[in-house]
């Protein structure tokens, strides 16, 4: 098995709260919420499995006779819920497992008529996955235009929105941080912490 | 190849910005060592990021070396060292693409440009047919993708996606040629490919003008947007999020420093000079 500590990318000294910082920045950027509908989704789902496990063994090393160490909170899959009711589940279950191109040849050859609003969002993952991120956002938009109470259509259109908006490059939008989430996170507050202990501890010393 | 993959010099520390120099000198000594004196010419920003990329997978810089430029013998400057071929790949990569460019370049230009593509043109042909020896695969890939742009230029029908797939999918495939498993592979792939249809994508923003006077194809003069440079960005901006997506995906640990500081400051700037003509920074001048 790898070194947890390898997988974290911390040193085996590092202090706990180390450890949980380097654990939260992991599972923030392998959160799945960042790869809906990707091809790369089962990678980030792989990583982030690694990075949980990784973290759990660490806390059980850490904590032996004290408890438990559990604190996974894997929340992968479960993106085509509603699959089993859709008229193109074989469609769907193709561009799960990555079979674009027979996904795109039912679709193809469904007539003018049937071609509803679920037609054009799964016309839409199909570009998307292809890299075709054009045409993904007109297919996405013309599904919620035809449906627009579908919570599916919607979040995939967001979503599309969402890295088009990235915060990226500063000049016209005159922001400095370019991470891919923004405001205030957990994280930050839980490093202010850090650096306030540092301080409380620095004047025990001295004393 | 264009250009288009810079770092960010402000946003570098000192030393990540000498050993990024050193990859730039070091690739551009080992042009002149296998192909011409000449072929260092064509070195450019992307085939650097190419080899510091193959030299941060494969982890294989061992340190750098001291020497003099062979430009400029009163400069001193720092050479990165490297076990493995990367820099002889890169090297190759860049002749390759070169000479297709000049190819292409001989196509569709004016009468003194040809007379001077013609010039210059039998020495690539030579040191093409060197480079395409030593990596076939490289050759395969590049020559395939200049037959797709072709084609597609071609139809009609060719929309902003379908224009930028060759590219997209040539580095791709380039990129996933470097691939340690099938996991990782497809990582790789999808890097390359978002990477790729940025570069042309902002080539193609870049050249609007120009191909707008010239009645050259462009995929931005097929689109009736309104807000063209919105719309430019938007297309920009999502590659780069996709791209950045399977960056995170990978385990970068030597030249990770520089990477980012490319991936989250060099291309996005890059991107905001282009899309709204902005004046080139300091930055860009000199390695």
């Amino acid at each position: 098995m790898t070194n947890p500590y390898e997988v974290l990318g911390v040193s085996p000294s590092a202090s706990d709260e180390e450890i949980k910082k380097a654990y939260r920045e992991l599972a923030k950027k392998y959160h799945p919420d960042n790869y809906v509908g990707s091809p790369l989704a089962d990678v980030a789902e792989q990583k982030m499995k690694e990075v949980n496990e990784a973290y759990d063994e660490i806390n059980r090393m850490r904590q032996k006779g004290k408890g438990t160490g559990s604190t996974s909170g894997s929340t992968g899959g479960g993106y085509y819920s509603n699959g089993s009711t859709s008229q193109f589940y074989s469609v769907r279950v193709y561009i799960q497992r990555n079979m674009i191109q027979e996904a795109e040849q039912i679709l193809d050859s469904t007539p003018e008529g049937n071609r509803t609003a679920e037609w054009y969002y799964l016309k839409g993952m199909c570009a998307f996955r292809k890299g075709w991120s054009d045409q993904a956002t007109s297919y996405f938009t013309t599904a919620c235009n035809m449906d627009p109470n579908n919570q599916e259509y919607r979040a995939a259109l967001n979503n599309m929105q969402g890295q088009q908006n990235f915060n990226y490059g500063g000049y016209n939008t005159g922001n400095t941080s370019y991470g891919n989430a923004s405001g205030c996170s957990c994280c930050d507050i839980c490093s202010a912490m850090i650096c306030a202990d540092c301080m409380c501890s620095c004047c025990r010393s001295g004393c | 190849m264009f250009g288009y993959l810079q770092v960010q010099k402000s946003e570098l520390l000192v030393r990540e910005w000498e050993s990024y120099k050193a990859v730039y000198c070091g690739l551009c000594k080992q042009m002149g060592k296998d192909y011409s004196f000449l072929t260092r010419l064509s070195l450019s920003y992307d085939c650097t990021f190419y080899a510091m990329l193959l030299m941060s997978l494969d982890r294989s810089c061992t340190g750098f070396e001291k020497g003099r430029c062979k430009f400029n013998p009163l400069k001193k400057c720092q050479f990165a060292v490297t076990q493995s071929d990367c820099f002889s790949k890169a090297s190759a990569f860049s002749v390759i693409s070169a000479y297709y460019k000049l190819k292409d370049d001989l196509a569709d230009s004016g009468f003194f440009k040809k007379l001077a593509v013609r010039l210059v043109q039998p020495f690539f042909s030579r040191w093409h047919k060197k480079a395409a020896k030593r990596y076939p695969q490289l050759e395969t890939l590049v020559a395939e993708m200049m037959q797709a742009q072709a084609q597609a230029e071609q139809n009609p029908e060719t929309g902003l996606d379908a224009s930028a797939q060759p590219t997209a999918h040539m580095l791709g495939s380039v990129l996933a040629l470097e691939a340690s498993d099938d996991l990782q592979k497809r990582v790789l792939y999808e890097f390359g490919y978002h990477i790729g249809r940025w570069i042309y994508l902002i080539d193609a923003a870049d050249d609007m003008e120009k191909d707008e006077k010239h009645r050259n194809f462009n995929p931005f003069l097929r689109s009736d947007e309104q807000d063209m440079q919105a719309y430019q960005t938007a297309v920009l901006n999502q590659s780069l999020a996709r791209a950045f997506d399977a960056y995170n995906l990978l385990t970068f640990i030597d030249f990770k420093g520089i990477l980012d500081n490319m991936m989250l400051y060099g291309f996005p700037s890059k991107q905001n000079t282009v899309v709204y003509r902005l004046k080139e920074e300091e930055n860009d001048k000199s390695v």
